[in-house]
């Protein structure tokens, strides 16, 4: 078939994603339409040859490793297809492999390709133009990522914490099956009758879905299906990690974008000190759309890095008084409005035994850029420090943690993190959004048997946060590398139902094999 | 040590978006901000103070909302700011500009320097501050690019060039341009803007600074835009090192080989 290229010298980089993890494909597509996915798709479907579906391989879950069969890249599909008004909201539909950094672009210069767009679009695209300015919410550090990408892992960001996940924002998906059958779904157009599902795809077929009756937690959540009483549609394929269909097309919402956006990093003398301010600020937590926390040990990674006189040396000069930070962000549509908050978490502050000078303010653009540059800078660091000892020590990957906890839970985890990272020796950081208790716990191994005994602590940890009522996803999802962390928070049973899920979908389990189940388990 | 800073109101965006349709400009509601190279500069006058003590007046000439950022000002370390305001400023080019703030900076009286950005944003013309030191009849350096001494009564500055850098050594009262990246601006607290709303901000009219308004806004200002460019850099530079005996033979060669 024209569209299928066996797996040669040059395609080699599609065998691995961001989790550094590599696998195994004899061939590669890269469909520039949704026309060209649905023949290819029931090309393989009639040799029944899995397919690994791919957007831009920024996942550090492995979803989109390909364990064998066919890769499936979606890179060549980013165009904007059209737009529409509905309820004075804008939507716009998206390619799944479109990347979030240029859709962000496009949204804020307000500038679209808009050919091949029909009249209606056009005319709704000219209403946007008028209209005060859009943007959309969901914000991943990766903003490399693809939309397709981001709707399998119901990914989030720090302004999740206001915003929710992806999953607020969309409206509606196109899902080619694992036999090229195609489904339309459109927001509020389609619900569950308690748990049963029942869809229609475009050539009339009928599927009869019993979900899972599993609970799932109530914190930020990507682990596994989403299924809850009466749900929508349109929920159960997003963040299901590519295995129940192939997401090809998602209708997105943008939201108006707050005319003022202000940063507040508030530096604290102990970690201590810092969660309880973090406590006490959500009790009021209007206007602000992001929490997020370092810890002593990334701060101390940015100090060495703003020394060693790399891009890092533009960052500000880091008190050695400020041992712990929490960013805040306020959205707010008045200039007042944002300096009431901005006074209210200084207040905050000083109720919790902390100073009001030790915060850093950013009231315009080239501030923010400052303080987001110093929030992005952590991660970038740290990945620095692990690639330079996998030079080393070559098994060693990243290993960081995705795991939410209750608001009750926020003090135990900490402490639950800390002393078993102490007790094991190991070398750490923690960043993260501490305002939906989701902190990312960094372990960086210096050699083999640091990393063996972190992925042993990831594992303690999923026990116990499962157990304190969290997720063991909360936003990066479940993929390869997170599987046997899913059944540790829902029980054989959960991934049971799971499983006879995607068998209704997918009866000879085709689809991103691997992710959330054991390949064999899903054969079986 | 007295430090003034002159500060300007630049749009916090370069960037114009024209409506397809109407092809009028798309406004993004953003508010301005301090001209990049002036808080850089303000950077540079807090770390003076900070060695040398002393105090920092902003000075900056428009509208009255202009005291908002003058106020930013004051939150990022000045201890007093003065806004120029009067309809007679309006539609000043740089010569009406830069004469407007000598009047400013006589008003604010006793100075050892006064330090600018080097140039603005929105304008980009590098005028302002020369002019103003031309107008206050004082020594200037522009384009400084690093201060490597400062004391009570004299800074040494390094300035870039056409190829090169250049040292030179001023007496206050003085007045130095500054680039952006000498300093990073610092950010302010939360305190430090409450503080900043309790200042008050000096405000002087055209008749409070016994201006000629023959000189000030449109009236002053000979300047035409008749078209805005790049311009090219046409200019080849050569460091000559040496002797002043073997610096001024190759000038010569060079006339020579010009000619």
């Amino acid at each position: 078939m024209k569209y299928i290229h066996p797996i040669s010298e040059e395609y080699q980089e599609y065998l691995k994603d961001e989790s550094r993890t590599t696998g195994n494909a004899n061939t590669i597509s890269f469909p520039t339409s949704e026309k060209e996915v649905v023949e290819i798709v029931k090309h393989l479907y009639q040799n029944q040859e899995t397919i690994t579906i791919q957007g831009a391989r920024t996942g550090v879950a492995a979803g989109a490793v390909p364990k064998t069969g066919h890769a499936m890249n979606f890179s060549k599909m980013n165009g904007i297809t059209g737009c529409t008004v509905e309820n004075g909201r804008f939507l716009f539909g998206v390619e799944a492999g479109h990347s979030l950094i240029a859709l962000n672009q496009k949204i804020g210069t307000k500038k679209m390709d808009t050919t091949g767009w029909s009249q209606e679009s056009i005319a709704a695209f000219h209403e946007f133009l008028d209209a005060p300015m859009q943007f959309y919410p969901p914000d991943p550090t990766e903003t490399t990522c693809s939309i397709g990408g981001m709707v399998s892992c119901n990914a989030s960001g720090a302004r999740s914490f206001s915003y929710g996940s992806v999953r607020n924002h969309i409206d509606g998906l196109r899902v080619v099956l694992a036999d090229g059958e195609l489904l339309h779904l459109k927001r509020g157009q389609n619900f569950a009758k308690d748990r049963v599902l029942e869809l229609v795809t475009e050539s009339g077929k009928q599927i009869k879905l019993d979900l899972p009756k599993y609970k799932m937690p109530t914190t930020k959540n990507a682990s596994g299906y989403f299924v809850e009483d009466n749900m929508d549609a349109v929920d159960l394929f997003i963040g299901a990690d590519g295995t129940l269909g192939i997401v090809t097309h998602i209708t997105i919402v943008t939201s108006p974008l707050p005319q003022e956006i202000w940063g507040v990093s508030c530096f604290f003398a102990s970690e201590k000190l810092a969660l309880d301010f973090v406590i006490a600020v959500r009790k009021e937590k209007e206007n602000i759309a992001a929490l997020e926390y370092f810890d002593p040990n990334a701060l101390e990674i940015l100090r060495i890095q703003k020394k060693s006189g790399t891009a890092f040396k533009q960052l500000p000069e880091i008190p050695e008084a400020y041992v712990a930070c929490v960013y805040c962000e306020i959205h707010t549509d008045t200039k007042e409005l944002a300096q009431e908050t901005m006074f209210r978490i200084g207040a905050k502050m000083k109720a919790t035994g902390n100073n009001p000078e030790h915060t850093w303010v950013a009231r315009n653009d080239g501030d923010l850029k400052t303080l987001q540059f110093f929030r992005h800078a952590v991660p970038e660091c740290s990945n620095m420090i692990i690639d330079a000892r996998k030079k080393v020590e070559p098994i060693i990957t990243k290993l960081g943690s995705d795991m939410s906890v209750p608001n009750d839970s926020l003090q135990a985890v900490v402490d639950l993190y800390q002393t078993t990272l102490e007790a094991e020796n190991l070398e750490y950081a923690i960043w993260g959004h501490i305002g939906d208790n989701h902190l990312h716990v960094n372990v960086l191994p210096k050699n083999a048997e640091d990393f063996y005994k972190g992925k042993e602590l990831f594992k303690h940890w999923a026990k116990e946060t499962s157990a304190m009522g969290g997720a063991v996803s909360a936003e990066h999802g479940v993929g390869k590398i997170k599987a046997n962390f899913l059944e540790i928070m829902y029980g054989k049973e959960g991934i049971e139902e799971m499983r006879a899920l995607k068998q209704s979908l997918d009866p000879s389990g085709l689809l991103n094999i691997g992710n959330l189940f054991d390949v064999e388990e899903v054969a079986k | 040590m007295k430090t003034i800073v002159c500060m300007k109101q630049v749009p916090s965006s370069n960037e114009v978006r024209l409506h397809p349709v109407t092809k009028t400009i798309i406004r993004d509601g953003k508010a301005s901000v301090i001209n990049p190279f002036d808080a850089s500069a303000l950077e540079q006058a807090v770390q003076i103070r900070e060695k040398l003590g002393g105090s920092i007046t902003a000075l900056s000439m428009g509208i009255l909302e202009t005291a908002e950022l003058l106020r930013d000002g004051i939150s990022r370390g000045c201890d007093e700011a003065v806004l120029l305001s009067d309809c007679a400023f309006a539609g000043a080019d740089t010569l009406a500009t830069s004469y407007t703030l000598s009047l400013g900076v006589d008003k604010i009286g006793d100075f050892d320097l006064i330090l600018c950005g080097k140039m603005a944003v929105d304008g980009d013309t590098a005028q302002i501050g020369p002019e103003l030191a031309q107008t206050l009849g004082i020594p200037y350096a522009t384009d400084v690019i690093e201060i490597l001494e400062v004391d009570e009564t004299k800074i040494t500055v390094k300035r870039g060039i056409d190829g090169g850098t250049q040292v030179i050594t001023l007496p206050y009262p003085a007045l130095i341009t500054v680039v952006k990246e000498i300093q990073k601006p610092r950010l302010p607290s939360i305190q430090s803007i409450g503080d900043s709303l309790q200042k008050e901000i000096t405000i002087y009219t055209a008749p409070e600074l016994g201006a000629d308004e023959t000189r000030t806004g449109l009236n002053g200002s000979p300047t035409e835009v008749v078209q805005t460019f790049i311009p090219e850099n046409k200019v080849d530079c050569v460091e000559l090192t040496g002797s002043i005996a073997e610096i001024c033979k190759s000038i010569a060669t060079i006339r020579q080989e010009v000619k």
